[in-house]
């Protein structure tokens, strides 16, 4: 039998009761980088924040050098030499490299009875370390003026320092050039050769190609399998991600396919100033619901907020329903019928501070008004209005108009967010993950409600995470990859393995790989 | 549920808790315990209708800073440079008097001119540097002090037309100050209540970023919210100037301290989004009563600095316990 790093053996995670991982299983080798793959909320995450002791796993075993646990603590895991580097970079800009690697644990010397820093050896050792992985700045170097690459770099020294033997890797190369992908996979095959075990989580296929020894597949949170990535086609892997039973369908019955209606809101040649989104055009159609895909990050929300005039554009039109629009700030997007339920309910959506009456009142009211929102009166009676329209048609489920909003569920407070857009009469209403967090019975409801507006002649854009969602809702499904628009499906021809395939492989790349 | 009712828009009745007492009456009883404390230490003196109506007029200028900085605060920021504009406000108007301009030209560049000016220019550095209005505030509190004393040549400026003018009573009875005061204090309320740009400037102390994504231009608010403030310290300034019948350059002083303070003890969430005009009125009334009180009582007044001090923290700690942002932590 081969020596393991560690093995985790038939794990299951479930919270309150909800099961987020069911019998997974996973080993790793010294010299080994373990891929592990599945799409959002497949339980990757789940399962990382076991064996770096952030959560207590409800069953299941856990082997490190063949020492077994049941659970392992933040603490434990560390010493037990595993290191996480999260998406989100954990080092401290305030502080230099040199604090960074020794942060919690510096060294220190006798001096005259006192335990004093011991700069010069943390100062030697920081060096030692940079040149090791190739990070060229000196130890004192702040780390806020490196770049974020760099910065990578100085979490992977910090793992290396800690003499972790087990280096975890959550999406490193979201942020990174291709330039620094290349610097990023030359340190890994030292980290490898030196006997260092590295699980490396990503959902770009290409780059499991190039880098993954092994790769491990997990869906809905269950395992799926476990092979030489040398053995397995990127169609296989796709298949295994997905291939799972299609909900039911919210799509249009009565529209005829392929016979579309007239264009109600065109964008042509948007660019950011930012750089986040390259060169988007499309048509949204009457009667139809367009979704968009992709992987998070990938342009789609930074398509939709600025759209919506929430960011400054360096290039690119908005047309409605043949007139073109001239946004330069969200009051204008709102005037001229544009809405976006944005993708963070809680911190953008609503105010926490407002009853469910002033919630959906709040665009009609900036609507009737001028100067930016900041003339005219309030009408109560209008108020009342609105509220017992609105909570009528979304169905909203509440006690009283007065109560504040967030005594409501997350389904309903994205009812209101809704209703208050519709109060405003928009003509387009873009939905950036309005199902997050919301409970099956609601989610259904609110594809109901996407229907039905659409088919009262609103223009409705999905943009979404969930596979199943974008296909049972939609009619046609945009793939964004990169800030730009890398495959598009009519839903008849749409399929989970297409769209993880756009969203994962470059255009200019699909022909070589297909 | 009763579905009528929820369309209707009646309160479907369900059980009121303390904490919806509490953050519906607290000040008022704040108010009403000082005033009983006070009565029994010093019923004669203090209880009288004349020391009561004085109470009122000591407080008209706390009043109007603190119905200006309200605003600020309802943003989730904060004016410290309310006393300043009081002051060079007060200057300048004074200067014009001195120059022979007439009392109300003098008195409508004081205010119109000035209080919007000053406002604007707190409001435009604040988008501008996005900065919190904080350290914008404290700049200005400096600069604004600075040039009153340059302007007033370090030495009290005669007002004696103005403390003519308006330095008497309504009726014989009704100091002009406390009309002043009453008279804001109406006005923004109904601004609070009825006009759309109040309603949005709650919008935005609850959250920047959702009003933002809600189409509010929260730029613009953000001017009007300091530029209402600058408005509210520059008619301080005015009546500040016509009780003392001359503009002191060391005017209002401090000042800031009691207005956030007024705020506070009348509820307004310091997070922002949260609070009501009147109940910043009676915040200012407390302000009064205490300072008043304890002069009656024979303290020193560094007592009442003791006493504002501890009371500050207690409301809002028994908001903290007690009041509506109880319920969600």
């Amino acid at each position: 039998m081969e020596q393991y790093l560690t093995e985790m053996r038939n794990i299951e995670k479930k919270f309150s009761g909800v099961t987020a991982l069911k019998n997974v299983s996973f080993s790793l080798k010294p010299g080994e980088v373990h891929v592990l793959l599945g799409e959002n909320g497949a339980g990757k995450s789940t399962l990382m924040k076991i064996l770096s002791g952030a959560y207590e796993p409800t069953s299941g075993e856990i082997v490190i050098n063949g020492q077994s646990f049941d659970r392992l603590s933040p603490k434990l895991s560390q010493q037990m030499g595993i290191s996480i580097i999260y998406q989100e970079l954990s080092v401290i800009n305030e502080l230099s490299v040199q604090e960074n690697i020794f942060l919690g644990r510096l060294l220190t010397k006798r001096k005259l009875g006192f335990t004093i820093v011991d700069k010069n050896r943390m100062n030697r050792e920081t060096e030692q370390l940079l040149k090791d992985i190739g990070l060229h700045c000196g130890p004192q170097t702040q780390v806020d003026a490196l770049r974020i690459s760099e910065k990578q770099m100085v979490e992977i020294a910090k793992a290396v320092a800690f003499n972790s033997q087990i280096i975890i890797m959550d999406e490193p190369t979201s942020s990174l050039t291709e330039e620094e992908i290349d610097q990023l996979f030359t340190i890994i095959r030292r980290l490898k050769a030196a006997g260092k075990g590295i699980i490396y989580i990503s959902h770009k296929l290409k780059e499991i190609k190039q880098i993954g020894d092994r790769v491990t597949v997990l869906k809905d949170g269950e395992y799926v399998g476990t092979h030489n990535v040398a053995d397995v086609s990127i169609d296989k892997l796709i298949t295994m991600m997905v291939g799972r039973e299609l909900q039911d369908k919210y799509q249009s019955t009565t529209r005829e396919h392929g016979q579309q209606g007239e264009v109600i809101l065109e964008v042509k040649q948007m660019t950011r100033r930012d750089g986040y989104v390259k060169d988007i055009s499309f048509e949204l159609h009457q009667g139809e619901i367009l979704g968009f895909s992709g992987l998070v990050a990938s342009g789609r929300t930074e398509t939709m907020e600025a759209i919506y005039g929430a960011v400054p554009l360096s290039r690119g039109e908005v047309w409605l329903h043949g007139r073109k629009l001239h946004i330069r700030n969200t009051y204008d997007a709102l005037n001229s019928g544009i809405a976006l339920v944005t993708e963070n309910r809680r911190e953008t959506g609503f105010f926490k501070n407002f009853s469910i009456r002033r919630n959906l009142s709040i665009a009609k009211q900036l609507r009737d008004s001028k100067l930016g929102g900041l003339y005219g009166l309030i009408s109560t009676k209008q108020e009342k209005a609105i509220s017992a329209e609105q909570i009528k048609a979304m169905q909203i489920k509440c006690a009283s108009i007065e109560q504040a909003i967030t005594e409501l569920s997350g389904g309903n407070q994205q009812k209101v967010i809704l209703g208050k857009w519709m109060a405003a009469n928009s003509q387009v209403i873009i939905f950036d993950e309005p199902t997050k967090g919301i409970d099956v019975g609601t989610k259904s409801e609110i594809y109901k409600l996407m229907r039905i507006l659409c088919e009262q002649g609103v223009g409705v854009i999905l943009v979404s995470s969930e596979m199943p969602e974008l296909l049972s809702v939609c009619d046609r499904i945009l793939v964004y990859y990169e800030g730009h628009i890398n495959g598009e499906y009519a839903i008849e021809d749409a399929t989970e393995e297409k769209l993880v395939y756009s969203a994962t492989v470059a255009k200019e790349d699909m022909q070589a790989t297909a | 549920m009763n579905d009528k009712n929820v369309l209707l828009g009646e309160k479907v009745k369900t059980k009121k808790t303390f904490s919806d007492y509490w953050s519906k009456y607290s000040t008022v009883l704040i108010m009403v315990l000082m005033i009983i404390v006070f009565g029994i230490l010093q019923p004669q003196a203090f209880m009288s209708a004349k020391n009561l109506v004085k109470i009122i007029e000591q407080s008209s200028i706390t009043i109007l800073l603190a119905c200006g900085e309200f605003f600020a605060i309802l943003l989730g920021g904060i004016d410290l440079s309310v006393g300043s504009t009081m002051a060079l406000s007060g200057v300048v108007s004074s200067r014009l008097l001195e120059m022979g301009w007439s009392t109300w030209a003098a008195m409508l560049v004081g205010i119109v001119g000035l209080g919007l000016l000053l406002g604007a220019i707190n409001g435009g550095l604040i988008n501008l540097t996005n900065l919190h209005p904080f350290i914008i505030t404290l700049g200005t509190q400096s600069i604004f002090r600075g040039l009153t004393v340059i302007l007033a040549d370090s030495r009290p400026v005669p007002a004696t037309a103005f403390a003519k003018a308006f330095g008497g009573k309504l009726f014989g009875i009704v100091p002009t100050p406390i009309l002043v005061a009453l008279f804001v204090a109406l006005a923004l309320t109904y601004f609070t209540i009825k006009c759309k740009a109040g309603r949005n400037l709650y919008a935005i102390g609850g959250s920047k970023q959702a009003a933002w994504f809600a189409g509010i231009n929260v730029k613009r608010h953000t001017m009007l919210a300091f530029m209402i403030s600058g408005v509210c310290a520059s008619l301080a300034g005015m009546v500040n100037i016509a009780r003392l019948a001359s503009a002191e350059p060391a005017a209002g002083t401090g000042y800031e301290t009691f207005a956030i303070a007024s705020a506070i003890i009348g509820g307004t969430s310091f997070f922002g989004g949260i609070g009501m005009i009147p109940k910043v009125v009676l915040g200012g009334l407390i302000i009064g009563i205490i300072n008043n009180g304890i002069n009656m009582v024979g303290l020193s007044s560094y007592y009442q600095q003791i006493c504002m001090g501890s009371l500050i923290i207690l409301a809002v700690t028994l908001d903290r316990f007690f009041g509506a942002s109880s319920k969600k932590r």
